[in-house]
């Protein structure tokens, strides 16, 4: 713990809120260090920007504060009995870390987020990130079983626990989840784990060119009978860049034991002409991401989702950049790498005047978030739950596009 | 102060006549729900048959500010749709499936349908609604909301938060808000969420967008019966440690087989076997058996005496009756029942039941379990004659001494049935005093009144800006 005696003797953090120096982050190694923390920030009126371990920092809205609370030193597993598969960790502990210690008993904790392992359990729960598992093991909404967090009011709360089934009280665990922040720190996560399978496979089949034949094979795709873990469709230079293609491809991860990886890998195989492709494409696939780059996803329903891929791919062709789409879950992720700090204007043309799709951004330059991205918590609920949780705004205020008072 | 006659009239106006009841006769029947042990008068019950008449209701009482508590079938296990002197808005006759689309595998629906009647409608397409808790046949998607319900296969395919994509809901105060997307993601804070399991405080949902799961290639059933309720507890953290998820794994021990086997409900279990498991295994038909031979295996090294796998459809169903129904049947054992829903790491099964036995030889008491043990989500059953002081004394002492052990072990207080009244006394075993702060201001952005579901969830000397639940303030 090096602070928050020291930011708080520092003049220029404690009282020039104007100061356009970034002292180094505070660096919690405790829930009561970030309870002093929060304290100190409701003292002084002093907005805090937690930024986990620092690994996207450019994902989600622009905040502009002084203090910034990194949660690099608040690690380390706080509970593993495996035969329990569950898992508590405090929030600044890396997926890296949790993978390790789940490995050695053949289990995972299966939220495998955009963006690799190296992030921290606390931010993939705090920005809800999720990634191509969680059609079919579900995002942190599915997998966090309980949370202790450090409410802007600077209380201790906790919801939820350490059991796989809970009802007690109302959810502040749902609440916190992608709440990216703004209504307490997290200091702590509990999550479920599931066996790593005994068998798996990862399988790649081309896709059809012609936008008919594509609705009719997505629909094949999603009658197979398969229980896949994965089934993500990849455009052609993406495929290229994870080297397990040339052309626009789906790959599917197939997991089981020995009998129903086989049974599955027929059924797959009758689609078409199926290659092997290396499992390790699933962790290329999320680690791939230039690190200048906007990053757009777009979530449509089953019906519209061959459209929706269509659409993408435009996108993705206007602004040099690749996209995947997850078949279960009906959704499309544009990567738009930056030229001078911003995406291709044929890419920007399009995304000015894009229809009605439910899109969110994850990466985006500063500028444009006000103009692409309205906020949408700003409905009467949601600034009251806000105001509940973190009174002062002391909490990466703005990271929603809330409007600040 | 309310005049409760001009209430009834207004009400009236809005559903019709017969859709108020006034007279403290009619009004008898709804002092209970599922959990007898609990009675609670309401003043008057409003039964609204659309949507609109539901919007025009809410916002009458709110008109007058008075409070009610919101009613699907009234099956729930916690108290927690009692109306103490205040309005019971029943939901039952909000029994429309407003649309299936077999597509998106979604369905929307009113408050009232009852869950099984969804699941009905859903079986031409292969699809069904996947939580399933043991009063299916009666309890409502509304309830199931309200107390975002679980039952036995939520151990493979989750509680109803997972099943639910979007809802619209009026709020206490008459507001219409929509939570959630059925169309895909949504940015923000997750409100859904937070008002899936809010026990009717929140406000009252008009309608629901739930997901439909298709139906599983293949389905085998298992029944392994054991001479301890240790050796199964043993089977069934061993199972659930080697990584199989079944799609459901549940326990019933001697006295609740003996229950079952001696009602209507008999199911074929063995009689003389000290607990038995009921272990679903589905999915692909590829790979199955593989699973059923290892479960099989993990069992008969725990102790089983026999392992058997339901021959047909109808086998299984008839296995299922016989635990679904296992509540009714302790009716054969004593007039009065308590039951409790605590959830214990799963690999503390074998000694936390080993201690509640303890409890119960100690306090002279009878305890049947029947429960979802591969979610370790324990229902010790207490039966008990409300009629004898002493005995009730004794079961109010074991209660707290076995949620006590159950807190202990690393639990909570309650997996499925939620708070309501019931276990309102235990929630400070689990949550300290600045989270149950938290979750009153929770509350007070839904229902700054505190007019829904009056006194129930959280304590009210946990709140910290209230003082007593509200009460109807009524005109002699």
């Amino acid at each position: 713990m090096t602070v928050p005696a020291s930011a708080a003797a520092s003049p220029a953090v404690a009282q020039d809120a104007s100061a356009s120096t970034t002292p180094s982050p505070l660096r919690p190694s405790s829930a009561a260090d970030v309870r002093e923390i929060v304290a100190d920030a409701i003292a002084h009126k002093a907005p805090l920007r937690i930024v986990g371990r620092g690994t996207w920092l450019d994902a989600g809205r622009p905040v502009e504060v002084i203090r910034q609370v990194s949660l690099e030193g608040l690690t380390g597993i706080v509970d593993y009995t495996p035969g329990d598969l569950t898992l508590t960790a405090r929030a600044g502990t890396t997926l890296d870390e949790i993978a390790h210690a789940t490995a050695a008993h053949r289990q995972w904790l299966a939220l495998a987020p955009w963006g690799g392992d190296d992030g921290s359990l606390g931010a993939t729960a705090a920005t809800a990130t999720a990634g191509p598992m969680s059609g079919a093991l579900g995002t942190p909404r599915d997998i966090v079983i309980g949370i202790e967090a450090v409410a802007g009011s600077g209380e201790l709360v906790r919801g939820g626990g350490r059991v796989v089934k809970n009802v007690a009280g109302f959810d502040l665990t749902r609440l916190m989840i992608g709440a990216w922040g703004t209504l307490g720190i997290l200091t702590e996560v509990s999550v479920r784990l599931r066996a790593l399978p005994e068998q798996e496979a990862t399988l790649a089949l081309r896709l059809p060119n012609a936008p008919a034949s594509l609705a009719e094979f997505v629909t094949r795709l999603r009658s197979a009978p398969i229980a896949p873990l994965g089934m993500e469709m990849l455009s052609s230079g993406l495929a290229a860049r994870l080297a397990v293609g040339q052309e626009h491809i789906v790959i599917v991860r197939l997991a089981g034991n020995a009998d129903a990886v086989a049974a599955q890998r027929a059924a797959f195989g009758a689609l078409g002409d199926v290659l092997d492709v290396r499992d390790s494409a699933w962790t290329d696939l999320r680690t791939t991401e230039p690190a200048e780059a906007t990053v757009v996803r777009f979530s449509s329903t089953v019906a519209r989702f061959p459209e929706v891929w269509l659409a993408a791919h435009r996108l993705a062709a206007a602004g040099d950049g690749h996209v995947h789409a997850s078949v279960l879950r009906s959704s499309a992720r544009v990567v738009l790498p930056h030229h001078d700090g911003s995406p291709t204007e044929g890419a920007l043309e399009l995304l000015r005047s894009a229809g009605r799709d439910t899109r969110i951004f994850e990466r985006l330059p500063a500028a444009l978030w006000p103009t692409l991205a309205p906020s949408r918590a700003v409905d009467r609920l949601s600034r009251g739950v806000r105001a509940a949780f973190d009174p002062h705004r002391l909490l990466n205020p703005g990271i929603l596009g809330e409007t600040l008072a | 102060m309310t005049d409760a006659a001009d209430l009834a009239d207004r009400l009236a106006e809005v559903v019709g006549p017969r859709g108020v009841l006034r007279r403290p006769g009619e009004l008898f029947v709804y002092r209970n729900d599922g959990l007898p042990g609990y009675s609670k008068q309401p003043r008057l019950a409003v039964f609204p048959r659309t949507r609109d008449e539901l919007v025009a209701v809410v916002r009458v009482l709110a008109d007058q500010g008075v409070p009610f508590v919101p009613r699907g079938a009234g099956t729930g296990l916690s108290g927690g749709a009692l109306a103490d002197d205040v309005v019971l808005v029943g939901l039952n006759r909000l029994t429309r499936i407003l649309s299936i689309d077999p597509v998106e595998r979604v369905a929307v629906v009113e408050p009232g349908v009852v869950n099984v009647a969804l699941t009905r409608a859903a079986t031409p397409y292969g699809l069904h609604y996947a939580p399933d808790p043991s009063s299916q046949a009666a309890c409502t998607i509304g309830g199931n909301v309200a107390e975002n319900a679980g039952g036995p296969h939520c151990l493979k395919y989750g509680v109803t938060l997972n099943h639910v994509r979007a809802l619209t809901a009026i709020l206490p105060d008459g507001e219409i808000v929509r939570l959630g997307s059925a169309d895909g993601e949504v940015e923000g804070y997750d409100l859904l969420g937070a008002f899936i399991g809010s026990e009717g405080c929140f406000g009252i949902a008009l309608d629901v967008t739930v997901r439909l799961s298709p139906n599983p290639q293949a389905i085998r059933t298992l029944l392994a019966d054991f001479t301890s309720v240790d050796a199964a507890a043993r089977a069934t953290s061993e199972i659930i440690a080697s990584g199989i998820v079944p799609a459901a794994l549940e326990m019933m021990d001697g006295a609740t087989i003996r229950a079952v086997e001696a009602s209507i409900y008999a199911a074929g279990y063995p009689v003389d076997a000290e607990a038995i498991l009921l272990i679903e295994l589905d999915g692909l038909e590829a790979g199955l058996e593989a699973d059923v031979a290892r479960v099989d295996g993990m069992c008969l090294a725990a102790g089983a005496r026999t392992v058997r796998v339901a021959r047909d459809d109808a086998e299984r169903a008839r296995l299922w009756q016989g635990r679904k129904k296992a509540f009714g049947a302790m009716g054969r054992i004593s007039s009065h029942l308590v039951v409790q829903d605590a959830v214990i790491p799963r690999t503390r099964l074998p000694d936390v039941l080993a201690v509640i036995r303890e409890i119960a030889d100690r306090q002279r008491i009878t305890v049947c379990n029947v429960f979802h043990a591969g979610d370790g989500n324990l229902h010790p059953n207490i039966g008990y004659d409300a009629n004898d002081p002493d005995e009730q004394a004794r079961v109010h002492a074991a209660m707290r001494e076995i949620m006590a052990a159950c807190v202990a072990a690393g639990g909570t207080i309650s997996g499925e049935h939620g708070i309501g009244l019931d276990k309102l006394d235990y929630m400070s075993l689990i949550f300290s005093e600045d989270s149950l702060a938290a979750m009153c201001r929770l509350r007070d952005v839904f229902d700054p009144h505190h007019r829904a579901n009056p006194g129930k969830v959280v304590p009210v000397h946990s709140c910290r800006e209230w003082h007593g639940a509200p009460k109807a303030a009524w005109t002699a």
